[in-house]
This record gives C-alpha cells, structure tokens and sequence, in this order.
C-alpha cells in the first residue's frame, strides 16, 4: 500500500504541469458538443457562425440514430419539426408524383441537411426521407432554425441559395405544367428586385366598405387580391380569394359585413429594393401568397406567389425567343455561349442529369435548326426534301458541354440525273457552310469527320437504307463502330418523314440478324465497369490521370452500348437512353427486371460527370470525364460501386445469352 | 422532494420516454472501501439525445484516490480539492433525473454507491425507476442470437467493446460525461431495436433491464 501510494504520488508529480492543469481548465467546461462544434465547423452554413454561436447551437442540438431502412420523414405524413444535419451514413428523399409514380429526388450524405422545407412551410412533409446506411443526425428545432434564418444573414442566404429556389420551382411546376425550361432561370429570384415585378396599379378599398363592393372590385380588376386602406389612404390590411372562401362563404357570413372584419392582419410587407427571393422567404414563413410592396414608405403595389412564377417562366422563355430572333450567324454566336451556363445554374438548383440534359439538348436542338434556317435563306429551296440527322450524344439528346458535332443529310431520291446532279452540289455548299456555323456557336469539329460535309455522309435516302443493310449483313469491325454511331440517329430539322423511312428500314433489316447482334454484343460487352474482385475501384495505374478513373469510357458508355443493343433486339425505335428503357418496358426481360436500377445507375453516373465537368469549368480547366473516386463522399462511393454493379450484371447476361465464345469473338 | 417521485407512466411507450442516461467514475471498485469522483449524465427524450442537457460534477471522494484507478479516469486528487462532497451534488443529480427512467451500463455498480451516497443525506435509496444497457444487450442478443443463448454470457461486455459492436463512435474522452455519451448512443441503438422485439412501453423495457 505503502509503495502504491508512492508510485500515485511521483505520477502525479510528473504529470501535474501538464495534464493536471489541461484536465482542471476542460473540468470547467466540461460537455458533450465539442465534437459538435468541430463537425459543424466544417458544414456550411453553421462554418460561417462565429464560435460562441456555434457553441450555442450545438448546445440547442438533439441527436439521432437510424437504422438502414428507417423511413424518417414520410411523406404527406407531419411535417418535420426540427432541421437534420447528417453526421455520419446517408439519406434518399424521393416523392410520389400524382400517378403514383416514386421519383428519387436527391441523395444527401454527411454534413448535408434535409427537412428544412416542410418546417417552413408548416405544410405536411413533402417528400420522404430513409436513411440508405445506419446514419445519425443532429437536430435542430424549427425555432431555433427560424431565429438563426431570421438573425444570422448567412444561414438565411445559403438556405434560399440551396433549397428555396427548389421550393418555389415545384410551386411553379405544378402551375405551369412541366413546362421544359422550368427552373433555368431561379437565379433571377436573387437579382430582380421586388419593385420590378409587382403588380404596378393597386386596387384599395375603404375599410369600411362591405365585403360585397371589395369582392366586386376584385371580379372588376380580375384580381385575387384588394388593399383595404383607411382614411388616411394608409395599408391597413389585404383581403384575397383564400379570406372570402375560408371568412365569408365557408362560414355564411354576410357580405354586407365590413371589409375589415375578413381582412388578413397582420399586413406584411417588402421593400421595392429588396430582393425578390427575400419575398418568397417571407412569404413562406408567414404562409401567405400575397405581400405589399413599400416604396419610399408609400404603397407601390402588390406581389403574388404568380408574379414570382411569372418571373421564372417569362426568362428562360426569352432565352430562347432570344436564339430565334438571331438572324445571322454571327448574331447566334454570343447567345450560344450562354448554354454552356444554365448547366452550372440547374446543377445549383438541384436538378437531375436527365432534366439538365433535356433542356441542355432542347436549347442546342434549337440552336443547330437557327443555323439551318440561316443556310436556308442563304442557299434558296434545296433542290429536293431533305432532312438533317443527328448521332451520337446529341442524337440521344445526353449532351451536357457542347460535344463534336455528329451531323448527316438524308435527301429524297432524285427523280431525274439533272436534279441529282443539282441536289449534290446544293447539299455540298449547304453542309460546309453549316459546318463552319457550328463551330461559330461552339460546337467543334468531329475528329472521325462524322458530318454532313463530308460527302460520305449526305446522301440520298436509298443509298443510306443500302449503307445500313450492308453494315448489319457484313459487319465488319468498322462496320460495328459505325453502327454504334449512326444507329442512334435522330431527326432534327427539314423532312421527318425520310428520317422515319431510314428507322423503319434498320428495324426490319436487323431482325434475325443475330450475327450482326453478337458482334454488337461483343462490343457491348468489352467494356467492363471498373469493379475489381472485392468491389473496390480499379483506377489508372499511372499516367496523367492516375488513380482516376473514366466515367465516360468505363460507366456511362457500356450503360448506353447495353441499352442500344437491347433496344435495337427488341425493334424499339427511340435514341435516347431513357426513352428507349422506357419503351422496352414489358418488352425486354432485362429491362422488366433492371430497368429501374439502370435508370437510377445512368442518372446517378451522368450527374457524377455534370458535376465533376462544371466544376472543372469553374476552374478553367477543360472538361474532361476523369474522376477520382477518393474524393466522393462514402455514400456517392457505394451508389457508384452500385451503379457500376448494374452495368456489370447486364454485360454478364449479355455474354450469356450470345454465348462467351460468340461474345469473346467481337 | 415530489418532483424525485414523479415516475413515467408505465404504459409510456419508449420513443417518448424521457431518460437520464447516468455514469459515474469510482476511486475503485470495492462496495466498501471505494467511492464517487465524478458523475456524469446525459438527457434524453425517446430516441433524441439532448447534446445541450448535461450533468457533470467532480466530487472530492469520502475514500483515498488509488493510483490504477487514476490512470483510468485522469482526475487527480488536486482536481477535488475544492471539490464538494457527492452528498452536496446528489440532489441537483435527482433533480436532472427527475421523471425519466435512469439508464447506465452495469448500473447496478453506480447506483449500489450512489445510495451509499444517498442513504447518508436522506435516508432514502434511488427513486427513478432504473435500466440497464448491459442487460437489454443481453437480452437483445438472446432474441437475435442463438449461439449466444447455447453457450451463455460470452462476447464482449465492456461498454467500449459494445460500442465499438454497435458503432458508436468514441471520442470523447474517457470521465464520466464522456462514458455517459457512449451510453445514451448505444441506448438510443437499443431504442431503435426493441420495438421489433416486442419491447414497446416503459413497464417491458424496466423488464428487461433490471440490473
């Protein structure tokens, strides 16, 4: 005992200047969310807050544990009462459209928030949130979240930059219709000023009027909304379509009653100089759709949650009004560089790959057709119907950054010599000076010469239906690679019906060609996804991009190599890798069972890409399909070993059901 | 003293339950020659740990400071010197405890010296209704595991080898507060298990968990 006590009292000695004193000043201070502070130190927007607010926070913080598969948050179930940060696993939250449909919105992982929406709005949840992995969250209340929106300027500019506009999309969404350029201008929300759009001429009425003469004011104006004023002509509150259906008619009020008695208190305003997504912000915490607009302490006017949708409809609209009211060249160039821009904004927005690619491929289809139309007017009626095709990428609509060009002519078969004659010299001039064109806006040049230019490659509809008959009855290799090319024409411009002969000619001509198929088959599958044994990445061993691996060669190529093969077995006449998926649905055995997971795997991989380009964009740098699979975060390493996984298992049934040997031999 | 004896319901279903998730770290482990330097607790509601809800107190031991067990949990007999005696803390602990179930692992260990503690300033043992973590993973494993049933306790009963099973990240440092953390999360692990096993109010979970 003697020398224990000893022994206790030399560490002691030894270790007081030290540790003693560490553990005596951490004795004062002694809690739970250190670790806290360090995690939120590195999630924005809690990183901006200063460390005494963050110590704050932390301290407001609830923390929870869900197993994989938890549902935590369903939705139309309650909204979410508290904002959740992801401190370690992963979410997906997905929502069911109208029909039924379970479309995946996002995937979150750590340091990521969700549910701040639906704590907003006080509306029941939105979407549905399940934890991928054993995750855990901290939680913060929805008054602890308000009051940092409301007083820390930082937290309320990233959660409009990063979820309101998201908000305010779906609202105008559902109003518009699944209009295709939706969203691509959100960004105006943080640069219009409220007085801009509001609705200029204000309808007041006297508080003391009857709710009689305000609701016929509003049927005279077709207006949803009435200012009631008093005396001194001063704001004192606002009726709206919602008040006369919730006060007077739901409740047999009469309508002789005053005004006053229905109006919505308290009023709330904005000023003219504010920005309009600071209204918006506004507007949802008070859940209204209606606010006044103050100018120099006079009322200027009214804004409506339609005058925000009206603002994001109305610009990308003009975007492309912009395009056709081009009438050179020239004139297109500028206007095309902006393309290259709405993909960093969708991004931002949260948009998915295929919904980036829609639109991206929608504004350079009108693009390429403006250049036409220009050689159009330039060259004089072509000799005979034409009509122009696009390969490749662009002729799957799967452009993100403006690719090679993969263009060719398709003409009506000349009646007469003299009009052949007259057609190729027509198409030759009419080809080159589109060519140049395009370049002009941005598209380069096609390294393989794969282009209208080039006389190979416009040509008469009956000289095409024998180029695609001798490729599926001798397929060469090169024959192949063309195939993979062409095959996945599409019409763009000019005489669609010749397009849609050329289509129907290749299905017939490929059935019962199951040589020509394996040798796809083969080319299909050589491709392998870069999985190794264990499912860990195979990367690049050495060179420029070492330990990177290629999304484009190694993910989304065989995923589109797979889909064309299967598309073209089962006579499915779309290009694009969606639509055609779609369309084999109940067709194809691969796709009655895989579909879904291939959709996700391409969506998941080309948004990979988008992201990873964009950012190399902002950088300076060239775009490039190189990924380093270290730096993803642990959730987007296992969606992507899934993604690669999907592609795996289709190549595997490929080889089987064409046999290895058969296979091997493409 | 009528806020000590406000029980939960038994019928109170264990996601809604308010926990007091306690530890405490001892001069040593003999019942009688040992004693409380420090004690920590964490607040719970159902599943939520409330980060910002937290008890710690050092205590100067009524027993001498053993140097194996300082090595253990790093207070050093100058940290408690103008420490108060556990007796003059034990009542702002019962007041953080007040209306939750008391939840620690091996708790029987703590609360025999808490009401050592207890017994000296009041008279009166423990009040909470009390479980214990060790025992619901016992429990648990018994439900899940059949090996485990066929050859008895075995595996790991430490609260650092259970949590590192169970994936709770440790890296708080090793007193009393820390410990109580690790806890509540392998706790809230359990919380999130139980329901399939049946166990759903209060009255099956204290069933289980009897120390």
């Amino acid at each position: 005992m003697r020398t224990l006590h000893c022994f206790t009292f030399r560490w002691y000695d030894i270790c007081s200047y030290n540790l003693g004193l560490i553990i005596g000043v951490l004795s004062f201070i002694m809690t739970i969310t250190e670790d806290v502070v360090k995690f939120l130190e590195t999630v924005p927007p809690f990183q901006f807050l200063e460390a005494v607010e963050l110590k704050a926070v932390s301290d407001d913080l609830t923390m929870e544990f869900y197993p994989k598969d938890t549902v935590i948050l369903q939705q139309d179930g309650l909204a979410s009462d508290a904002l959740r940060i992801i401190k370690k696993g992963g979410v997906k939250v997905s929502m069911r459209t109208e029909n039924g449909e379970e479309v995946t919105i996002d995937h979150r992982g750590e340091g990521e928030t969700f549910g701040l929406i639906s704590l907003m709005g006080r509306d029941k949840q939105k979407t549905t949130v399940i934890a991928m992995e054993d995750s855990i969250c901290y939680l913060l209340s929805r008054e602890k979240i308000l009051k940092l929106i409301e007083t820390k300027p930082v937290v309320s500019e990233y959660f409009l930059q990063s979820h309101f506009t998201k908000y305010v999309d779906k609202v105008y969404r559902e109003m518009h219709n699944k209009s295709l350029f939706y969203g691509s201008s959100d960004h105006l929300l943080f640069t219009t000023p409220v007085g801009d759009i509001a609705t200029k001429a204000v309808v007041a009425v006297r508080d003391d009027a009857t709710i009689k003469e305000a609701a016929l004011q509003m049927s005279r104006h077709r207006i949803s909304s009435v200012i009631i004023v008093d005396a001194r002509q001063l704001p004192v509150g606002v009726v709206t379509d919602r008040d006369l259906r919730e006060k007077v008619v739901s409740r047999a009020r009469s309508v002789d009653d005053p005004v006053r008695d229905i109006m919505s208190l308290p009023l709330v305003r904005v000023d003219a100089k504010d920005y309009c997504f600071e209204a918006v912000l506004t507007m949802i915490k008070h859940n209204i759709h209606h606010i006044l607009v103050i100018q120099d302490g006079n009322l200027k006017g009214v804004l409506t949650n339609h005058d925000l949708m009206m603002l994001q409809g109305t610009s990308p609209l003009s975007f492309a009004k912009d395009l056709e009211s081009q009438e050179s060249v020239d004139g297109l160039a500028p206007v095309s560089v902006k393309i290259n821009r709405v993909v960093g904004l969708l991004l931002k927005e949260g948009a998915r790959a295929s919904n980036i690619t829609r639109i991206i491929a929608e504004l350079n289809d009108r693009l390429v057709r403006k250049v036409l139309e220009i050689a159009e007017k330039q060259f004089g009626r072509p000799p005979v119907a034409y009509c122009w095709l696009s390969f490749g990428s662009e002729g799957r609509k799967e452009q993100t950054f403006k690719t090679d060009q993969d263009n060719a002519i398709v003409y009506a078969d000349p009646a007469t010599p003299e009009q052949e004659e007259a057609a190729k010299q027509y198409f030759a001039a009419f080809a080159l000076f589109v060519r140049d064109g395009l370049v002009k806006c941005g598209f380069p040049l096609c390294p393989a010469d794969y282009m209208a230019s080039n006389p190979k490659w416009r040509q008469p509809l009956s000289v095409w239906k024998k180029l695609f008959s001798t490729w599926i009855g001798h397929p060469t290799p090169e024959a192949i690679l063309r195939s993979l090319i062409f095959f996945d024409f599409r019409h763009l411009h000019g005489d669609e019906a010749l397009a849609v002969d050329l289509r129907s000619h290749l299905m017939k001509n490929l059935k019962g060609q199951n040589l020509f198929l394996a040798l796809m088959a083969g080319a299909t599958a050589r491709n392998r996804p870069p999985l190794g044994f264990f499912k860990t990445f195979l990367v690049e061993k050495d060179g420029e991009h070492k330990n990177e691996l290629n999304l484009k060669l190694r993910g989304i190529g065989p995923l589109v190599d797979i889909v064309r093969l299967l598309s073209l077995e089962s006579g499915v006449a779309e290009t694009s890798t969606l639509e055609r998926i779609e369309a084999m649905r109940g067709k194809n055995a691969s796709i009655d069972s895989m579909g879904d997971e291939l959709v996700q795997a391409f969506e998941f991989i080309s948004l990979l890409r988008i992201h990873h380009q964009v950012e190399q964009i902002e950088q300076g740098q060239a775009p490039d399909n190189f990924i380093n699979p270290s730096r993803l975060s642990n959730l987007e390493k296992s969606t992507l070993k899934e993604s690669f996984q999907v592609i795996s298992t289709l190549q595997d049934g490929i080889i089987d059901h064409y046999g290895p040997g058969m296979v091997g031999s493409g | 003293m009528e806020d000590e004896r406000s029980f939960p319901d038994l019928a109170t279903p264990i996601d809604q339950c308010r926990y007091a998730v306690i530890d405490t770290e001892l001069t040593g482990l003999d019942f009688k020659k040992d004693s409380i330097v420090s004690i920590g607790a964490v607040a719970m509601t159902g599943g939520r740990i409330r980060l910002g809800e937290t008890f710690y107190e050092m205590v100067s031991p009524r027993t001498a400071f053993r140097a194996e067990t300082v090595v253990v949990h790093g207070i050093m007999p100058s940290d408690v010197t103008d420490k108060p005696a556990a007796g003059a803390v034990i009542d702002e602990l019962l007041k953080f405890c007040a209306g939750t179930v008391v939840v620690g692992h091996f708790l029987s260990l703590d609360l025999h010296f808490l009401n050592k503690e207890l017994k000296a300033v009041s008279g009166r043992p423990f009040p909470n209704f009390v479980a214990d973590t060790w025992r619901i993973h016992s429990w648990i494993q018994n439900q899940t595991d059949a090996a485990c049933r066929d050859f008895g306790e075995s595996g790991d009963r430490d609260l650092f080898a259970l949590a590192k099973k169970y994936r709770v990240p440790i890296a708080q440092a090793h007193d009393a507060l820390g410990d109580a953390f690790i806890t509540a999360q392998l706790f809230q692990r359990f919380l999130a298990i139980l329901p399939g096993l049946g166990v759903r109010t209060i009255k099956e979970l204290l069933k289980i968990g009897k120390p």
